[in-house]
């Protein structure tokens, strides 16, 4: 188990980033990485504990698809969301996120989304996929903090 | 090449690398192989059982392999298990960081600025 923490804050209330995280005509309009679309049609979201979380996205340039899901484990609008990510078809990224949503002030968010992942699962996958060795990268990893 | 005997290899791996001592004994490996006297020189006032120790735990996690024929027997990076880790790494932090930025920008639209 690794836990990985992103955190930003943006010039918008509360509401307005709980909703634009959590309301599928609203996440179809930024969800992915750059290059990747996550149509309005494929996103299902069942926000309540239990309830299942689904959409694809598509890569714009090759059109490949990645169905991802997970399930709702607490719902608390609009300051807390933890939700079980299945992780990504290649059987990486499997974890729990935990999405907290900070007023700074009225206008004012920190949005912080804490990841417990499995990475059991991702380096058995990632030895399936033939990662090899990427010495370039030591270098950035092993400077000091 | 033997798979450490865990649950969890990834974390043995970053736990080996949760040292600044063991860091640098890593970065020194990636220029070349050394010795444990040479490991020593690194850093300043620390015992040679004190890098043999933290070359057992390296060799434990998989991160390095000491050599059989000489007498210094020589320590070697292996480099495959931060390979693994960071390569994921680096996907997964992608992945967050532009969606992230994409959603900072969604809620610029929203709000016509």
């Amino acid at each position: 188990m690794v836990e990985i923490e992103f955190a930003r804050t943006y010039a918008a209330p509360r509401e307005l980033v709980w909703d634009a995280w959590t309301d599928p005509d609203q996440m179809a309009q930024w969800w992915g990485p750059r290059g990747v679309t996550t149509p309005r049609e494929s996103i299902e979201v069942d926000l309540r504990p239990g309830g299942r979380i689904r959409f694809e996205m598509v890569d714009d340039a090759t059109g490949a698809r990645y169905p991802n899901s997970g399930t709702v484990l607490e719902v608390d609008p609009p300051s807390r969301l933890v939700y079980a990510d299945d992780g990504f078809p290649d059987g990486t990224g499997k974890g729990t996120a935990t999405v907290t949503f900070t007023a700074v002030d009225e206008r004012t968010t920190t949005l912080r989304v804490h990841i417990v992942a499995d990475f059991d699962e991702t380096v058995r996958a990632g030895a399936e996929r033939g990662w090899g060795s990427q010495l370039d990268k030591l270098a950035g990893y092993l400077a000091p903090a | 090449m033997t798979p450490v005997a865990t649950p969890d290899p990834l974390s043995v791996t970053f736990g080996a690398l949760a040292d600044p001592t063991r860091r640098a004994i890593l970065a020194r490996l990636a220029e070349s192989d050394a010795s444990v006297n040479e490991l020593a020189a690194l850093v300043p006032a620390i015992s040679l059982q004190a890098v043999s120790k933290h070359l057992q735990v390296l060799e434990r996690a998989g991160l390095v392999t000491r050599g059989r024929v000489s007498r210094q027997r020589p320590a070697h990076l292996r480099a495959e298990p931060i390979a693994e880790a960071t390569a994921w790494l680096a996907r997964y932090r992608r992945f967050y960081e532009e969606s992230l930025d994409r959603l900072g920008e969604h809620l610029s639209r929203l709000q016509g600025s």
